[in-house]
């Protein structure tokens, strides 16, 4: 997850092309939508990283319904929205409603890539965080079965010995046909 | 960061022994430094020694409740290897509740006492209360008792408050589970009262003498012992064995083992888990 996946959803085509052409030449993989509507299908047929949706769009579904719909479908996808200048109110809004982060127009390049590169060393600890405790686990279940098989297995081989003390000690028999029960018992096990 | 120095790693592990029984290995001395630079800073603290000694002479205890917060590893989820909650179900208390509701004054009843001795943030409590509330019911025949003990102090509160957040809930916790026992609080999760009303919560030292606690029917004591020398967790599973039921159960972490630490044990195996009971 070197390269983030990220789904720009823009209803005005030349802040589009805009935006993939400058996030393409970052590295990063982009696929388009041109209104929520299409936004949410391609969401619903494939995993994105990030979203980076228009607030106001036409169309019936505006950027909140896709920040919605993103949760929903996957929790993993973060969502960052684009603002018009000075309407901060909605976009604390959407802040509160599972956003990471939120841009003004216009965008600023530069203040764009840092946020991007804050999503994506946020995703890369979550992910070594998950793998080390996925391998923990692991380790964690082997090293249990083994320990507990030991602990039983030391109990038996103790009461073993217990019963060949036992036998050993018995009065009233021949030494040598204590020494006979005793490897005969030895054999059974 | 204030670097700590060779002879005061010494000072300060032997503190944290003596109020924790927490053994420090001197080879991860960076873990103090870790678990205590922002402490010293918000104490302002300007070395070590000056921050032990703030501790050791503060009659309130409040800097010691703290370094006890920050050194005690509270790493806990809801159903812990799984498998204890399974045998508890399927296995241990079916076999109490007949064996203890045969006798006794009341037949028909019981009154199971069931502790939860290093319970951190309350996972494991809460993981038995669900898991008796979905073996019982309502059954007002068979009580239960839920104790949970932390040295911890902030752990134990949490505990009692009973949220989690986010990550917490994620570990462990099926689904149906998290939206049948608890209810959305914030961006936090909280259990639900019927749960939080089975189970209470205090502090306690298993270091020190077990005086007035009573004695118990089930005793969990999981990944604890773990930070304690031999000798300490001799003396831990002795006391343990002096508070549990003749027939009562003990259930440890599960790469844990009792072998040549205390010979009251015997372990017995139920399918995949192994418990202890009293010889
Ligand atoms: C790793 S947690 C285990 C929690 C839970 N039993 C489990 O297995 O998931 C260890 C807990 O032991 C507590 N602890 C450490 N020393 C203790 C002591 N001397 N007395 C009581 N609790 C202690 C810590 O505060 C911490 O919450």
């Amino acid at each position: 997850m070197t390269f983030l996946k990220i789904l720009v959803v823009d209803d005005d085509p030349v802040t589009r092309t805009l935006l993939t052409k400058r996030l393409i030449n970052e590295g990063y993989t982009i696929d388009t939508a041109e209104d929520g509507r299409v936004a949410i299908e391609k969401l619903a047929r494939q995993f994105y990283d990030v979203v980076l949706t228009d607030l106001i769009m036409p169309g019936g579904v505006d950027g909140i319904g896709v920040l919605e719909e993103a949760k929903r479908i996957n929790i993993k996808t973060e969502v960052v929205l684009i603002t018009a200048h000075g309407s901060v109110d909605n976009a604390i809004e959407a802040m509160k409603k599972g956003a990471v982060d939120y841009l003004q127009k216009p965008i600023n390049f530069d203040e764009l890539f840092l946020r991007l590169d804050k999503i994506r060393n946020l995703k890369m600890l979550v992910k070594n965080a998950s793998d080390l405790r996925e391998a923990m686990d692991v380790t964690e279940k082997t090293s249990a079965e083994t320990i507990q098989d030991l602990e039983i297995l030391v109990t038996e081989l103790n009461g073993r010995l217990s019963a060949i003390r036992a036998t050993l000690l018995q009065e009233g028999m021949a030494p040598e046909s204590r020494i006979r029960q005793v490897l005969d018992g030895l054999d059974e096990a | 960061m204030v670097k700590i120095r060779p002879e005061e790693i010494k000072v300060l592990s032997n503190y944290i022994y003596n109020v924790s029984g927490i053994t420090i290995d001197a080879s991860k001395a960076y873990l103090l430094e870790t678990r205590f630079g922002k402490l010293l800073d918000e104490e302002g603290c300007k070395s070590y020694s000056e921050f032990y000694h703030k501790a050791k002479s503060d009659p309130r205890r409040m800097l010691e409740k703290k370094i006890i917060d920050a050194i005690t590893t509270n790493e806990t989820l809801f159903f812990r290897d799984t498998s204890p909650f399974d045998l508890l179900k399927h296995k241990i208390l079916p076999d109490l509740i007949d064996v203890r509701s045969g006798k006794g004054t009341r037949p028909g009843t019981t009154n199971l006492k069931i502790w939860s001795s290093a319970c951190s943030t309350g996972q494991e409590l809460y993981s038995i209360a669900i898991v008796i509330k979905e073996l019982l019911g309502n059954n007002g025949n068979h009580k239960t008792t839920l104790m949970g003990t932390d040295l911890s102090n902030a752990a134990v509160a949490q505990a009692s408050a009973g949220t989690y957040n986010k990550f917490e809930i994620e570990r462990g916790l099926p689904r149906e589970k998290l939206h049948r026992y608890f209810t959305p609080a914030g961006g936090n999760w909280k259990i639900k009262d019927e749960i939080r009303a089975m189970a209470s919560f205090r502090h306690m030292n298993l270091m020190q003498p077990f005086v007035g606690i009573g004695k118990f029917d089930i005793i969990f004591c999981r990944n604890v012992a773990i930070y304690f020398t031999l000798q300490d967790r001799k003396k831990l599973f002795d006391k343990i064995a002096d508070v549990l039921e003749p027939d009562g159960y003990l259930l440890i972490g599960s790469t844990e083992s009792l072998t040549g630490i205390c010979p009251r044990f015997i372990p017995k195996r139920h399918l995949r888990s192994v418990y202890y009971q009293l010889q």
